[in-house]
């Protein structure tokens, strides 16, 4: 079907270019011919030296053939084959295959194959970019032949995109890490960060297992105390400032490649650079059409046992009993009174939680009637029947569960010379394993590119999802995590009339019931349609030119709503029931206009120079309202309609940003040796005064590739080395209000409106001051520092990339923390006074072999250190304090000369044993044996505020990231590790588990077993000893001290490293003979573990706890990540 | 040519329209949305405007000054800080419940303590919104000389009260006028003891300037003013100034919509919030339900002193002392005992509501100690008579009694409630920041000590107690949805033979708690009167006698808790050249 011509003409190669105009006449008519060539080496040397006309000749290579007479005859054997990759099986196109000893070449066709002519043996050599070059002996006797070429090893011809433009890896004279796709979309994961953690050193991630929660994203470390996000930039289009939305629901099939700028580079994006750019590029169509199915399903598996180390209902009663003794509350007969457990020297369960108005009913009563039960507030006062659980309720697996977790893509793509495209669909189904929690995100994707002409290239990236995903409050106190460790197992989830158990009732805590509120939270809906792509256009022109427009960006519209119900199960019921209803669009574009030029002078001069212009427009818009006292719960009736318009709600809110752009860079090498590259951007945004709006951005980078000097040469087991440095000023917007550079007034019914008439329930209209501006307030710079190396050596087998930084955050835009005379009821401008300082070290190592033909195997290794540093913090006191809690303040405090984030409040030196211990230590607010000694930081002998001190630090000392990949025959098995090492956490929900008198709610277990006893309780108060002086707890009170858990004090401090298992999987390819039957051209089968193994010290459910950025690590209920087991299979037609 | 003009003319067309967006200067100018610049407000109306948003903050909250703990720190009525801290009421609820409350509660709080900084915040955020009128009513061109009287006078009195809250609580604060910015960064001012005299001149002006009348109830008036004044004078120990002017407010001060001042013939109606604004209200602080605003105007401050477990909500906070329940027992003349000889009656306390309890039937008591304290077996209002522990949430950390004076009745629920919240403790019902039976009592104060007579003090006192005693007021069938009250109400009027210039300020000190009590005032009063060493102290012990466990082995330090330390962030934040302009109080 396809003839075979062979191409030996070196003026044709030369000289094509003249012809083209004639070419391209009779080109229709052999299209047809088009994978069938053969050309000489000789013409093959010609053309590679120039890439450029090799490109081009490879589309029109098909012309000259029999225009020009130039074609021989297949010689008397041809052999024919296909050339693929040894790692994936996918075809490899455009290899050069040359027969040795001989002139004859050929290149494979974009399905990989060849035909090359030949006589008697051969030895064939194969080489591709990428690959490393293999020779293949053929026999005489054999016509067709495989060749599966392995991927070379160094990655230095990658190709990498570096702000606008790319360059291939050994040319880049910045920080960048280079995820391995592979490797990161092996993590089964709803969300791409959470993908992307460990991949990239220098990038720290902390996620949940929260479906579609976001995580804390930081390049280098925390560098503001707002918000940290990254710049995100899919297909080119850049994510509006502070917003991960663009990566955060990308589905891991569309991605192609995933780079993280770190450094001064960045400076290309200016004001948007330097909390890090993430790069992503999605998938293109190309070669011939095909498609593919990629499927798992799996179950996210719960925690077992007794998470929250709970106490049983026994063990419950007998803590209320020790409590009630250590507090003296014992009659004259040593008995104690419980509401529950009765009176007596022993407690003795009740069989009755409630009844009616009743606590603790020890057998059976009148008022356990089941007929007087009552739950409906509609059909009068409420009457509940609770009998006690005494085998105790499994709070935590009431709520969690195993759930399933699948995801379904088909992707077609294709392409040809004019024109590709892909097409994908995914779907994404999460289950939560906390009850009716779930991520569901239905996607498409339609990439596509046309060459109009042959300079004139068009295209779009659209991406499209709807998803549903109702989410918790994640992280917050009084979540529906919290309180499966606040519910006493002694209630029931049902009472006895079938309504939910809960804390109504004496002595069972204040926790509402976390099975009734996500059962009620089942209609709950947080929607999300998202239209997200680009257009552009790209024109070459005048030989060295590019010109390139595009237009792209972001519509997310969301909308949900919420119905809350009056409970009447708790301790603490609402007052009403009610329903609310949100709606907004958040609407992000930038239009990109850039020109550059690339030539070669004299050989040995690479010059690529860019300008561009650039606008970005951001607006978000929110509307909802809510009303209450519904006439029925019914979810199919109520509607902001139907409630009462008495206390109905209403609110919106309106942002508008714009910014401006002019940018420019070079990158120039000398002769493959010298790299230099510079980059400048001028920002304008409207977010700053007139004073200040522009700001100039810039930096320069320098590289050396020492292996390419000739004294090097000689350097054998140093196959590659560059060293190269950078240095420039970048700078940040997340953190400015849209409005910062005005004084505003106004306010709301809430805020500023007053009942001047006393009505009691009419306001009259009233303004206040709601922002003061600042004109001064301009332009961020934060100055990073890069030195660094790319390396390969032991044969090209490991690739080493290390860095040294700094990143110094200089006129950190922070809110002024001015004394609050002021009036900070109006929010205070944000301020260039904060100055921060990361200084740290990435290293990436990536070591892959092949032990043999069947064996080989590949370990990537990132690793990322910082050490953080404030410098300057806005307003005369040099800090200011965060994470407040409602019953003990701060907890964080962040200061000058500190790390960012740090714990603060007393040090805990022990537990005081004896009168003794009391008057021989410090003066001590509640100083009595059994309470805590705080450490006298100041030594003046009385322990007060001034005591308090920096407690521990959640920063991790270093993250890493482990990815090992090992293939046997078609077997292959992966893993990735991560471990963050060094961070604190301080587990707050301790303060209510862990002591006594924190709302009657559940306690651990050492609360009862290894909290401080009197050794004779008939002794007075002050001069009780121990009865068990090693105890770990505190005395178990019922009331609350300074010495005990008053303040924030450092018992709540836990070390935080772990190491995570976060993939394990193993994977067989089929005998790709077996399925050419059935249509299929490859198949992977793969069962895969998430999240299988943590190691770590920390007592609470998961050690991964964000936060904010300026304070994060602080665990008020965070929702864990489950492990999970997943079967997948991957399918190409 | 054809291909040339082509190849050039898209980046031409993509310059040409990227060169037009940016030469539109206008792109990069974005309006700020849903706000006010102040030339919009430089005008009478806008004016009015920001005076009642300097109004807004006197319910304690609206603002996001000083909610970092919710609004329990700054609440109008500084309940933690005058009724807990003047032991009236404990904490109350569970130990660890809003823990920082119990240092307050305990004389003993450290300068970090992040509920000081919360009502610092949002007191003077009060004061800067009274002085963003002033700043820019002088930029308006439409006010007449006596608008701008007007508008100074309400201002100035606004900025009285903030700064005088702040006094009571700190001692000695830094004075914030109109001159004072953040723009003009000159904000770092020194608490220089001078605050007081400059609250009485703003009170002195706003009471020469008020009109008598004014078209809302809800607005200051020149007696209002007076009545301020009057008790700036007070704390200032100016007893003739006080004297005569309270002299001149009995007699001739009205409301703001003009009415003469009066006591209402009923005790317990002055809280009832349907019966709001009354002849009795000097200055009351407005509370809405159900505006609109998610209960944001409601008294939010007090939201949490509601019995824990009963149908009235939430949470078991500010719950009367042991001691203030048996300060309302009375003598065979209907006499309190002024030399605290008083009886601590059986309580509840450590008993469960199934366990069976009489109240106490034959110790006569003053009829006001039902509409103050809730007891078990005595009607709650219209809700039932108290049943007792199933409404507290923890007894050993907040005693048997219940607050009552904040509530609403159940057929108010709903109406003076609102239920856009998650508890129904968010009410329409107001805070009396000075009522006229305040006034009565100052003015018996001022009496005796700005060289008047003991028989007019008498008299003013006699006129507290004759209300009271109006047995239409009392707790029982006809005000509590036919509930009995097995209370032995007993209340008699002070006679010349025990009414005498000895015990005079006893008789009054003690008077004012009783009528007063629960209305966050006490604490302040102690230290004004100089007795709150001796009486805090016998109230812990006598609190700690009676199981209430937080005040076991408190004592109060003289020379020290009078005043709670200045906030440490604020002193830290008021540096210049490494020291701060914000003296610590002594003692901390």
């Amino acid at each position: 079907m396809c003839k075979m011509y062979t191409i030996n003409n070196a003026y044709l190669c030369k000289k094509y270019t003249l012809t083209k105009k004639i070419l391209k006449k009779v080109r229709k008519r052999l299209r047809k011919l088009r994978n069938c060539y053969i050309i000489t080496y000789d013409c093959i040397n010609i053309l590679k030296s120039n890439p450029n006309t090799m490109r081009k000749f490879l589309r029109l290579i098909t012309v000259p053939l029999l225009l020009l007479g130039l074609i021989a005859n297949a010689q008397s054997r041809t052999i024919k084959g296909q050339v693929v990759s040894a790692t994936d099986g996918k075809v490899v196109a455009g290899a050069t295959i040359t027969v040795n000893g001989s002139k004859v070449a050929g290149i494979s066709s974009e399905d990989g194959s060849f035909a090359i002519n030949a006589s008697g043996t051969v030895t064939l050599s194969v080489s591709s970019v990428g690959y490393t070059k293999k020779s293949v002996s053929v026999p005489a006797s054999q016509n067709t032949i495989r060749v599966a070429l392995n991927e070379e090893s160094s990655q230095l011809n990658e190709i990498v995109v570096t702000g606008y433009t790319a360059q291939k890896k050994k040319e880049i004279t910045g920080a960048v890490s280079v995820v391995n796709v592979k490797d990161m979309v092996s993590v089964p994961a709803g969300t791409a960060e959470q993908m992307l953690q460990g991949q990239a050193s220098g990038l720290t991630i902390i996620g949940s297992g929260s479906p579609g929660e976001g995580s804390n994203v930081f390049v280098r470390g925390v560098t503001s105390f707002g918000n940290t996000a990254p710049l995100v930039i899919v297909d080119g289009v850049q994510s509006a400032p502070g917003d991960l939305s663009l990566l955060h629901d990308l589905s891991a099939s569309d991605i192609e490649s995933v780079q993280v700028l770190k450094d001064a580079q960045a400076a290309i994006y200016g004001a948007r650079g330097s909390a890090g750019v993430i790069i992503v590029t999605t998938k293109k169509g190309h070669g011939k059409a095909s498609i593919t199915y990629e499927s798992y399903y799996g179950t996210q598996m719960v925690k077992q046992g007794n998470v929250w180390n709970k106490l049983d209902p026994q063990g419950m009663a007998d803590l209320y009993f020790l409590a009630a003794k250590n507090t003296l509350q014992t009659d004259a007969n040593g008995n104690v009174t419980s509401a529950q457990y009765g009176t007596g020297t022993k407690p003795v369960l009740p069989d009755y939680l409630l009844a009616g108005g009743v606590s603790g009913i020890h057998g059976t009563s009148s008022a356990t009637d089941l007929s007087l039960y009552n739950n409906n507030y509609n059909k009068g006062s409420i009457y509940l029947i609770v009998p006690a659980n005494k085998n105790g309720t499994d709070w935590y697996h009431s709520l969690f569960n195993n759930a399933p977790m699948t995801s379904q893509t088909v992707t077609a793509t294709g392409g040809s010379d004019k024109s590709s495209y892909l097409f994908s669909l995914n779907y994404l189904d999460q289950q939560g394993t906390l009850l009716n929690t779930y991520l569901k995100r239905y996607a498409a994707r339609i990439n596509t590119t046309f060459n109009v002409k042959n300079n004139i290239r068009i295209g779009e990236n659209l991406y499209v999802y709807y998803k549903d995903n109702p989410k918790i409050g994640n992280n917050q106190e009084g979540n529906a995590v919290n309180q499966t460790a606040w519910m006493q197992p002694i209630i029931p989830l049902y009472d006895a009339g079938g309504g939910f158990g809960g804390t109504a009732g004496k002595e069972l805590g204040n926790s509402g019931s976390p099975l009734a509120g996500q059962t009620r939270a089942k209609n709950n809906k947080n929607n999300d349609y998202m239209i997200e792509g680009n257009v552009f256009a790209e024109i070459d022109f005048l030989k060295h030119f590019t010109a390139k427009t595009v237009f792209g960006g972001q519509v997310d519209n969301y909308y949900g709503y919420y119905q809350n119900y009056r409970s009447y199960e708790n301790a603490e019921n609402g007052a009403s029931d009610g329903f609310g209803e949100y709606s907004g669009n958040n609407i992000y574009y930038n239009f990109t206009n850039t020109l550059s030029y690339n030539n070669i002078f004299k050989q040995d001069h690479s010059v690529k120079a860019m300008v561009g212009y650039e606008i970005l427009n951001v607006t978000n818009r929110q509307v909802g309202g809510s009303r209450v006292n519904y006439f029925s719960d019914d979810p199919n009736y109520v509607s902001l309609n139907t409630g009462s318009p008495i206390g109905q709600n209403n609110y919106d809110s309106y942002n508008h940003t714009t910014g401006t752009s002019i940018l420019a860079k070079i990158d120039y090498a000398f002769k493959e040796k010298y790299l230099l590259g510079l980059n400048g951007r001028r920002d304008g945004s409207s977010v700053f005064g007139p004073e200040t709006r522009f700001g100039n951005f810039g930096s320069v980078s320098a590289g050396w590739l020492i292996s390419n000097e000739d004294f090097f040469k000689n350097v054998k087991f140093i196959n590659n080395l560059k060293i190269r440095g950078s240095y420039g000023i970048l700078g940040s917007i997340s953190n400015v209000g849209a409005t910062n550079q005005y004084t505003l007034y106004g306010g709301s019914g809430g805020s500023s409106y007053y009942d001047l008439n006393g009505t009691s329930s009419s306001t009259v209209m009233g303004f206040a001051a709601t922002t003061l501006g600042n004109l001064k307030t301009g332009w961020e710079k934060d100055v990073i520092t890069d030195f660094g190396f790319d390396g390969s050596i032991l044969n090209n087998k490991l690739d080493v990339s290390f860095d040294w930084y700094k990143k110094a955050i200089n006129g950190l835009l922070f809110q002024d923390q001015s004394a609050a005379v002021v009036g900070v009821g109006a929010t205070l401008p944000q301020v260039n006074i904060g100055d921060m300082q990361n200084t740290g070290i990435d290293i990436g190592l990536t070591y892959h072999d092949k032990i043999n033909k069947d064996w080989s195997y590949r370990v990537g290794l990132n690793f990322g250190a910082y050490k953080s540093l404030i410098v300057n913090i806005p307003g005369a006191a040099g800090f200011f304090e965060t994470a407040y809690t409602h019953n003990t303040g701060p907890q964080v405090r962040d200061a000058i000369g500190q790390p960012v984030g740090m714990f603060y409040g007393y040090k805990i030196a022990g537990i005081y044993q004896n009168a003794q211990d009391v008057a021989n230590s410090p003066t001590e607010q509640d100083a009595a044996p059994g309470r805590f000694k705080y450490v006298d930081i100041n030594h003046d002998g009385k322990i007060d505020d001034k005591d308090r001190t920096f407690l521990g630090n959640p920063n991790p000392t270093f993250t890493t990231g482990l990815n090992l990949s090992i293939s046997y025959k078609r077997f292959d098995v992966s893993t990735v590790l991560y471990a963050s090492i060094g961070n604190k956490i301080f587990n707050y929900t301790r303060y209510f588990q862990d002591f006594y008198p924190q709302f009657q709610n559940s306690k651990s277990i050492p609360v009862l077993t290894q909290s401080w006893r009197p050794a004779d309780y008939s002794q007075p108060r002050a001069n009780w000893t121990a009865a068990n002086p090693g105890a770990t707890y505190p005395i178990a009170e019922n009331a609350s001290y300074f010495s005990t858990n008053g303040v924030i004090n450092d018992f709540y401090q836990e070390d935080g490293s772990y190491v995570r298992v976060k993939q394990l999987s193993i994977g067989y390819t089929i005998e790709p003979a077996i399925l050419k039957k059935y249509g299929i051209e490859k198949a992977r089968i793969y069962l895969q573990g998430a999240n299988l193994f943590t190691f770590t010290k920390y007592s609470g459910l998961d050690p991964e706890v964000g936060g904010s950025a300026a304070s994060f690590g602080v665990d008020y209920g965070n929702y864990p990540p489950s492990k999970t087991i997943n079967f997948g299979v991957s399918l190409t037609f | 040519m054809k291909q040339i003009n082509f190849k050039y003319l898209l980046p031409m067309i993509m310059s040409f329209l990227v060169v037009l967006y940016a030469c539109d200067k206008s792109y990069l100018e974005v309006p700020a949305h849903g706000a006010l610049s102040q030339d919009v407000l430089a005008n009478k109306i806008g004016v009015e405007a920001l005076l009642v948003g300097a109004y807004s903050l006197l319910d304690g909250e609206g603002s996001s000054a000083g909610t970092a703990n919710g609004p329990w720190a700054t609440s109008s009525s500084n309940w933690v800080y005058e009724t807990v801290a003047g032991g009236e009421a404990h904490k109350g609820s569970d130990p660890g419940d809003q823990n920082l409350i119990t240092p307050i509660e305990q004389w003993n709080t450290t300068a970090s303590n992040s509920y000081l900084d919360q009502l610092w915040q949002q007191r003077y955020d009060g004061v800067q919104r009274a002085n963003e009128t002033l700043r820019v009513m002088k930029l308006a061109k439409d006010m007449t000389p006596a608008d701008v009287a007007q508008v100074s006078a309400e201002a100035r009195f606004l900025r009285g009260h903030y700064h005088f809250d702040l006094l009571k609580v700190f001692g000695n604060v830094p004075f914030i006028d109109e001159t004072i910015t953040y723009t003009a960064n000159n904000f770092l001012v020194a608490n220089d003891g001078s605050a007081m005299s400059k609250v009485e001149a703003d009170f002195l002006f706003a009471y020469n300037n008020l009109p008598a009348t004014q078209p809302n109830v809800g607005r200051a008036n020149k007696w209002a003013a007076a009545a301020y004044l009057a008790k700036v004078y007070m704390f200032e120990k100016k007893f003739a100034e006080a004297r005569a002017l309270y002299t001149t407010i009995i007699a001739n001060g009205t409301t703001s919509l003009g009415v003469k001042y009066s006591l209402v013939p009923k005790f317990g109606d002055v809280f009832d919030p349907a019966k709001k604004n009354s002849p009795e209200d000097v200055f009351s602080v407005q509370m809405t339900a159900n505006d609109g605003t998610g209960a944001a105007n409601a008294n939010n401050g007090d939201g949490l002193n509601f019995p824990y477990g009963g149908e009235t909500s939430c949470c078991g906070f500010d719950q009367p002392s042991f001691t203030l329940a048996n300060r309302f027992e009375v003598n065979s003349n209907g006499l309190p005992f002024l030399d605290n000889s008083y009886v601590y009656l059986k309580s509840d306390m450590g008993k469960s509501a199934t366990d069976a309890f009489t109240p106490d039937s034959t110790t006569p008591m003053d009829p006001r100690v039902d509409w103050t304290v809730g007891r078990r077996g005595v009607p709650f209002l219209d809700w039932g008579i108290m049943p007792g522990s199933s409404w507290v949430r923890n007894q050993a950390a907040a005693g048997p009694y219940e607050p009552l004076k904040h509530l609403f009745r159940k057929s108010e629920e709903g109406t003076y409630t609102d239920g856009s919240s998650w508890t129904n403790g968010f009410t329409a019902n107001n805070y009396h920041l000075i009522r006229f039976a305040d006034v009565l009592l100052m003015a018996a104060e001022a009496e005796i000590q700005g060289g008047g007579t003991v028989a007019q003090a008498m008299t003013y006192v006699n006129q507290v107690r004759s209300r009271a005693a109006n047995p239409a007021g009392f707790v029982g069938p006809a005000n509590n949805a036919g509930l009995v009250s097995p209370t032995k109400y007993s209340i008699g009027l002070y006679t010349a033979s025990t009414f005498t210039a000895t015990n005079a300020l006893t008789a009054i000190y003690f008077e004012r708690e009783l009528e007063l009590a629960m209305e966050g005032h006490r604490f302040s009063d102690l230290v004004r009167w100089g007795t709150a060493k001796a009486e805090l102290d016998a109230y812990a012990n006598a609190e700690a006698a009676q199981g209430y466990l937080s005040m076991g082995g408190v004592t109060f330090t003289t020379g020290r808790s009078e005043y709670l330390p200045i906030p440490q962030t604020e002193i830290d934040k008021s540096q210049q050249g490494g020291k701060s302009v914000l003296t610590q109080n002594k003692g901390y």
